[in-house]
Formats: structure tokens, sequence, C-alpha cells
């Protein structure tokens, strides 16, 4: 009977595959369930922590370092990756003005109906309100391009 | 520098020309007016080789004049350019197959398997030098006279690159010694004269001149294509040359001397009618006779030199080289030989019928070319050695006066500002002087009158029509080899036939491998045929000199379009027209009188194979025959004189009193209507069915297949929903497959 920690464990091997599964599970039923861009992210990050998880615990097993180093990668990439994921969030928020990935089925065919299950949320029609700061000083030169450019914001 | 051999003087023919093609069409922009150089200088030293050919052939012949000469013998060079193909064991000849000889080592070797070559040979015998010094030296002139009359032409390159090119085309036909060579400049010959009747393509009429021309003539050249067809089959070659085989056996080529020398050498018989005929269906199309003559009328829409080089004086005549070639394969099958004469004699009568009736000037001298044409044909259906003779005489006469009218027509036309209409103009001579006398200068040749040229040919033509008809009237016998003298021509009463008894009966048999039961070739048919071209020669006078006195005489006339410069053609114009008066005046007679040219031509291998030497009738003056001629002419230009003598060319014309036969021959006997409901009609509505088959069966098949991956498509296309989670569910189940699927494989 070996240690909980010691390498080799099957007990840790187990436990630790375990939570990899988990972890990895809630994140594909995330990624599947979920329509928020951001929380779709947030699932596949989920995912690839579970891999990694279980990388870890194989590695530990075998007593073998190319799992950890593969984990340190993992995170690497996974860190630029959702820095590239975040521009891509922010400019599809920029586009449509949700972060809602139903709002993209226009890039269906346009044979088939639309796939939602139920109308969109009619928070479309209500105009955002912004924080109005009381008037002071001069008033800066209004740029009307500027404004045009980002109706949705 | 070392004279130059005859094998390379026979080669510079065809090659200076081609060159001149080539240095027009890759220069012509640069040249731009002066486009005309490299062609007449290529065409002026191919003239100049062809001449020192010709003289140097003739010295081989010898003169005509010796009394005590051998029989000729026949002057043939080949001087092979290179293989153009070459199959092995092609061909296993039949045990009993003409195409061995008896008495031969290819007859004693029996069925020996012979290779299928086709050499570019090109040959050299007094046919070929007489036909060379013709082409070139009418083309040379005729080129000189388009300088002048093509000036300003947008196409100016573009006419003499194809011109030159036609020089080049035409000498090659005439030099190949082969059957397939023969075919391919057959067809390049027909190229040129599509291009050149299209000269002027943006003119509706005349594009559709250049295809009716082209498809007629294609129905020739499937003859010709069938017959050598038949010919391969027949002899296992191609070639008109023997040749010396790797072995050194004789392989005898179809007109070798060889195989001419054997009696039995050509095959008769059903086959060798069926060969005749097809060569006979080739020349009927490029020589425009009966079935197929429709073209060349229309082929006057081309410019007027073409029309006088190529629709006049030599592709025209490709057709009566080809037959006069084949000569030897005709006398094999006599009524081949007869259906010769009868398609000719048939054209020239109603030829010259259609022609008497016409208005056009150009479609005047354009149905008068159909019609001597048809009587160089009669002439070699004869199937005598004078026929053959005396046809090739007519084609070198007939080349130089008509050559000469249609350049004067083209000089009227020059001059009227395009109009060829002869009613629109009249009297002429005082404004054109120099084209009025050389126009009629041809017009008595073209006429029959007696010192010009074509007196003298169309006499021996009629000579050799009432030879085959009267075989005993001028005491003449066939079957003599030896040139027996003194048979002197009889008076016209003995002529007509009641004297004949009086002489000894002369066997007709031609020679003793001929002597199948012929059923068209009898005396009976030839003297139809003889009255034919008698009527014919009265009808060539009449619409010949109708012309004459329709546009040069009478009150003087100038269309509007040729403003106020009716005038002489310029001096580059004038030039050939009087350089081509002199022979057409005197050529005749010199040729006549000196038997030059009949002896020349009796030293071709063709005319000299036993069946037609032993046809020779010793050379006279038949002064019957010659009154015959003479006074249908006269009468043809009498009649022509009361009707249009002085008169003006637009008033009602003397024909009215034809009543509806004029209606016919001025719609040509009707003979284009009835191709048009016969053949064009039907293959028309051919094509619409092709076009509507093309368009809904071929085309909806094809769209058919096309709409296939379009179905398909529409299948797959339903996944592409637009939702990330479908997307990503459809990654994971991919995956999961992929994971079952190893789980599966590994799970020993």
């Amino acid at each position: 009977m070996t240690p909980l920690l010691a390498a080799g464990s099957t007990a840790l091997l187990h436990n630790a595959l375990l939570v990899g599964a988990i972890l990895f599970a809630l994140g594909l039923v995330g990624i599947l369930a979920r329509r928020n861009l951001i929380v779709m992210f947030l699932s596949a990050e989920l995912m690839l922590q579970g891999i990694s998880v279980s990388l870890v615990a194989w590695s530990r097993y075998h007593g073998d370092w190319g799992g950890h180093v593969l984990v340190i990668f993992v995170l690497t990439v996974a860190a630029c990756e959702a820095a590239v994921a975040l521009v891509f969030v922010l400019q599809a928020f920029a586009r449509t003005g949700r972060l809602d990935a139903a709002a993209w089925q226009a890039l269906r065919e346009a044979t088939l109906p639309r796939a939602v299950d139920h109308a969109l949320p009619a928070s479309d029609a209500v105009p955002p309100r912004w924080p109005r700061l009381a008037r002071a000083g001069v008033e800066p030169p209004t740029d009307e391009d500027a404004s045009l450019e980002r109706e949705h914001v | 520098m070392p004279p130059l051999s005859p094998a390379t003087l026979l080669v510079l023919v065809p090659l200076l020309p081609l060159a001149g093609a080539v240095l027009t069409l890759v220069l012509g922009r640069v040249l731009g007016s002066r486009a005309h150089l490299p062609a007449i200088a290529g065409i002026a030293a191919a003239a100049a080789v062809a001449v020192m050919l010709l003289l140097g052939t003739s010295s081989q012949v010898g003169s005509a004049h010796d009394p005590h000469a051998e029989p000729v013998r026949p002057v043939e060079m080949i001087t092979t350019l290179w293989q153009w193909a070459s199959v092995q064991d092609a061909y296993v000849p039949p045990a009993s197959s003409a195409a061995a000889i008896p008495g031969t080592a290819v007859g004693g070797a029996g069925s020996a398997a012979r290779a299928f070559t086709i050499p570019v040979a090109l040959r050299l015998d007094p046919l070929t030098a007489t036909l060379l010094a013709i082409i070139t030296c009418i083309g040379l002139v005729v080129a000189i006279y388009s300088v002048g009359y093509m000036h300003h032409d947008p196409g100016y390159p573009r006419f003499f690159a194809v011109f030159s090119l036609f020089v080049f085309s035409m000498s090659m036909l005439v030099a190949a010694s082969n059957f397939l060579v023969v075919y391919v400049f057959w067809e390049a010959v027909g190229a040129c004269s599509y291009l050149l009747i299209g000269f002027w393509f943006t003119r509706p009429e005349a594009a559709r001149a250049a295809k009716k021309a082209f498809l007629v003539n294609r129905v020739g050249d499937f003859g010709l294509a069938i017959a050598t067809f038949l010919l391969w089959m027949t002899y296992g070659t191609l070639d008109f040359h023997d040749t010396l085989s790797a072995d050194g056996t004789i392989l005898p080529g179809i007109l070798g001397q060889t195989r001419l020398a054997d009696a039995g050498g050509i095959v008769g018989g059903a086959v060798g009618t069926a060969i005749c005929l097809c060569l006979l269906l080739a020349a009927c199309g490029k020589s425009a006779q009966l079935p197929l003559h429709v073209w060349l009328p229309d082929a006057m829409e081309g410019p007027t030199p073409a029309s006088a080089l190529i629709h006049a004086a030599t592709m025209v005549t490709a057709g009566i080289y080809l037959v006069a070639r084949s000569a030897p394969l005709f006398m094999a099958c006599p009524d081949a030989l007869a259906a010769v004469s009868i398609v000719g004699a048939t054209t020239a009568l109603v030829a010259g019928l259609i022609a008497t009736v016409q208005n056009d000037l150009k479609r005047v001298l354009a149905y008068s070319t159909i019609s001597q044409l048809g009587y160089m044909f009669a002439s070699l259906g004869t199937g005598t050695l004078l026929g053959f003779t005396a046809a090739i005489f007519h084609l070198v006469t007939h080349a130089f006066f008509k050559a000469l009218l249609f350049l004067g027509a083209g000089s009227v036309m020059h001059s009227m500002g395009n109009v060829i209409d002869m009613r629109r103009f009249g009297g002429l001579r005082r404004i054109m002087p120099i084209t009025a006398a050389t126009f009629l200068a041809g017009a008595l040749a073209l006429a029959g009158v007696a010192p010009f040229s074509g007196f003298f040919s169309k006499d021996e033509i009629l000579a050799s029509l009432h030879g085959k008809g009267w075989p005993n009237a001028h005491g003449e016998h066939h079957d003599a080899a030896p040139a027996s003298h003194a048979r002197r021509a009889l008076s016209p009463g003995e002529a007509r036939g009641e004297g004949a008894t009086a002489f000894r009966v002369a066997s007709l048999t031609r020679s003793p491998a001929a002597a199948p039961t012929a059923v068209l070739d009898t005396p009976q048919t030839f003297r139809v045929l003889f009255w034919m071209a008698l009527v014919t020669a009265g009808l060539t006078a009449f619409y010949t000199f109708r012309a004459v006195f329709m546009t040069f005489t009478g009150p003087t006339r100038v269309p509007e379009e040729a403003g106020h410069h009716a005038h002489e053609s310029p001096p580059v114009m004038a030039l050939p027209l009087l350089i081509l008066a002199v022979p057409s005046a005197v050529a005749g007679w010199w040729l006549f009188s000196s038997q030059w040219l009949a002896h020349f031509l009796t030293a071709t291998p063709s005319f000299s194979a036993p069946a037609v030497t032993a046809t020779a009738v010793p050379h006279a003056f038949h002064m019957d025959l010659a009154i015959q001629g003479t006074l249908a002419a006269a009468i043809g230009i009498v009649i022509a004189a009361i009707g249009h003598l002085g008169r003006r060319s637009d008033g009602p014309q003397m024909e009215r009193f034809l009543g509806p036969l004029q209606t016919f021959f001025a719609n040509r006997c009707y003979i284009d209507q009835l191709y048009a409901g016969l053949v064009v009609r039907p293959l028309e509505g051919l094509a619409i069915m092709a076009a509507l088959f093309d368009r809904f069966v071929i085309d909806g098949l094809v769209n058919g297949i096309a709409r296939l991956p379009a179905a398909l498509g529409g299948v797959v296309r339903r996944l592409q929903a637009g939702l990330l989670q479908r997307y990503a569910l459809a990654g994971v189940m991919g995956v999961l497959a992929i994971v079952l699927v190893l789980a599966w494989r590994l799970r020993g």
C-alpha cells in the first residue's frame, strides 16, 4: 500500500483522473449548453484544465516529468489563446451588441429557418442607459463619425 | 557556280512562291504598299525556272519534224524530297491482284507484304513542265496586274500572300507524283480559292460564295478520297512512278512505266470504272462540271485577278490535269471515258446556253470558262492521243485568252467604279482603247476565229470528237502504231460519212486489254457529242461577242459610280493585257503548225502507254472541220452583231425572243434552286434537328450531371445551421466516434 501521494499510487491516479474527467465533462456541457460567448470560452478553458489534471496525474504515476512540462506548455498556450479569444469575443460584441452566440445564427444557410428555441430577449429594443455626468468645462468637438461607428455600444 | 540540276530547279518552282508567301505574310505590315514585292519576285523567279525546265525537258524529247524519229520515249524525272509516312507490311496483295504484274519480279513473288510509304516526290515530265510554265507565267502576269487593281485595298498584303500561296499549291499539285500528295494540294488550292473568293469577307455575298465554293468542292474531294482508297486497295501503292525496293525489285507505280508497258497492268472492269468515276467526280468538282458547276459563277465575288488566275486559267484546270494524268486508268474503262466526254459536252452546251443571257460581264466569262472546260473534258473523253493532247492544247490557249478576258473585265470594272452589269455602260472603246482592243483579241480567240489561238485548239477538239464519231471518215485507223503519213483530209461531203464506206473498215478496238462491251463508248454517242460541241462553238461566239458589243460599242455611257474618272487603266494594268494578247493571238497558230506541244506531250508517261499510243493518228488539218467550226463561230458573231452591235446595251435585248427559255437560262436552268430544294433545305432541316437535339438532349444530360453535386450539397447544407453549439456537438460526436472505433480496434 503506497502512500496516497507517492509516485505510482493507483489511488491518487484514479482520484486525479476522476477530477480531470469531471472538469472536462463540466466544460463540455458548458460549451454545448451555454450561449454566452465568455462562458463558452471559460468552459473551453475548463476542458483544457481537466486534460491538464489528467496529464499531471499520469506523469506522477509514471514518475516522469514529461506530463508536467506539457502542462506548463498548455498553460502558456492557454494564456495566449485567452488573449486572442477575448479579442474575438470583444469584436463579436462590438458587432452585435450582445454576447449571445445565437446572435450569429444569420450565418446559417439562407434556406434554413431560425433555430433559436424562443425569441431573443427584447432588451434589443431598449436603448442602453449610459451614465450621465454633469456638464463642466469646454464642450469637446463631437466627431459624428465616431458615434456612428459604434451604434451598439 | 555550277549549273543547278533539274531536280533542284524543280524544287525551286514551288519553293520560291512559298517563300514569297511567307515573306509577305511576315513582313506584310512593314512593307505596306510594297507588299507585292516578295510575292512578285518569288513568282517571277519561279516562272523563269519553269520556263528553263520546259525548255530542258523539250530538248530531251527531241524535235517533232524528224521523219525518221524513233517512237517517242517517255521522259520522266522523279526527285523524292522526303518520306512522309512509312508503315511496314501494310499491304498484302491477294493472289490475283493487279498490284502484282505478270512478268516482273513482283509478280513472281506473289503475295509479298508491302510497306505503305508516302514519298513526297516531285516529278518532271512534259505534262508537268507545260502546266508549271503556264501556272507561273500567267500567275506572274496576273500578279503584276494586281498591283494596279488591288491598289489601296486594305487587304493588300493578304491578297499577295494568298496569291503566292496559291501558285505554290498549284505547282505542287501538278508536280506531285503520288495520289495522296496530289490530294493534299488539291485541298490546298481549294483553300486558297476559298480565301480569295471570300477576300472581301465583309460583304455577305462574298462570304456566302466562298462557303458555297468550298462546300461544293467537298463533294468532288470526296470522290478523290474514295478514288485514292480504291487505288490503294487495288494497286497497293499510291505512287505514280516506279520505285526500287530495298531488295532491288521494282515496285510498279500506278502510272509508272513498268505498269504502262504491260498490257494487263491497269485494272478495268467494275473496280476500274469505279475508280475512274470517282476521279471524274473529283475533276467535276474542281473544274466546275455539270453536277457541281454551281460554285464557279458565284466565285466571281472575289477580286478579278483571283478570278482570272484561279477560276479561269489555272485552278479549274486541275480536273483536266487529273484526268489527263490518269489517262491510262481511263483507257482501261471505255464507259468511264465516254462518261467524261458526255459530262464535258453536256456542260459545255448548258453553260453556253446560260451564258447567252447573263448580263454580268464576269458571269458571262465564268459560264464561258465552265463551257470551255467542258470542251476539254469532251476531248479527254475520246480516249485518243489526239483527244488528250487537244485538251491540254486547249487548256494552254484557254489559260491565255481567258486570263486576258478576265483581266479586261477587271479593267472595265476598275474604271466603272466596280459596276460590272453590262446594261449600265456601253461604248467603252472610246474611253479605254487598250482594254477594248485586247478584250477583242481575247474574244476572237475564245470565239474561235481563224488566226487566233482558240480556233486551232477548238479545231483539234472537234477533230478528236469527229474521229471517234466517224472513225473512218478521215481514213484514220486506230490500231496502227507507226504513224503512216499521207492520209489527207477529205472533202466535206465525204467527211459527213457518205464516203466512209469507200474506205477500208478500220478496227474500233483500242487495245487488246480494253475490249469489254462498251455501253456508252459507241460512235453514235460521239456523233451526238460532236454536234453538241459544234453548237457550243456557235453559242460561244455569240455570247462572247454579245459581251463585246454590249460593253465596247454603241453610245458611250458610264454609270454614275464611275464618277468623273472613267479612264483607261494605268500602265501596270494595261501592260499585262498587252502581254497576254500576244499569245492569245499567235500561240495557237504556232503550236498547231509546229505541232510542238502535241509532240512534246507524247513523251508524258501517261500518254505513252500502248493503249494511248495505239490511237495516234497522223497530224492533219481537217479543212471540213475548220469550215464547220468557223461557220458556227461566224453565225454566232453575226447574230450577236444583229442584236447588239452599236445598240444601247440597256435597251430591250434580242434574247427576249427566246421567251420563257430566257427566264429559264437567266435563272441558270434552276439548278441552284434544285440543289436548294433537294440538298440544302433537307440538310438545313437536319441541322435544325441536330441543333435541337444538342440543345435539349445533350445539354440536358450535361446540365443534369451538373445538378447532381448541387442536390448532394442540398442534403449536407442542412447541417450549416449557424449555431456554434451544433458545430461543437458535431465535433464532439466525431471525436466520440473516433474514440469508439479506436476502442473497438484495440479491444484485443
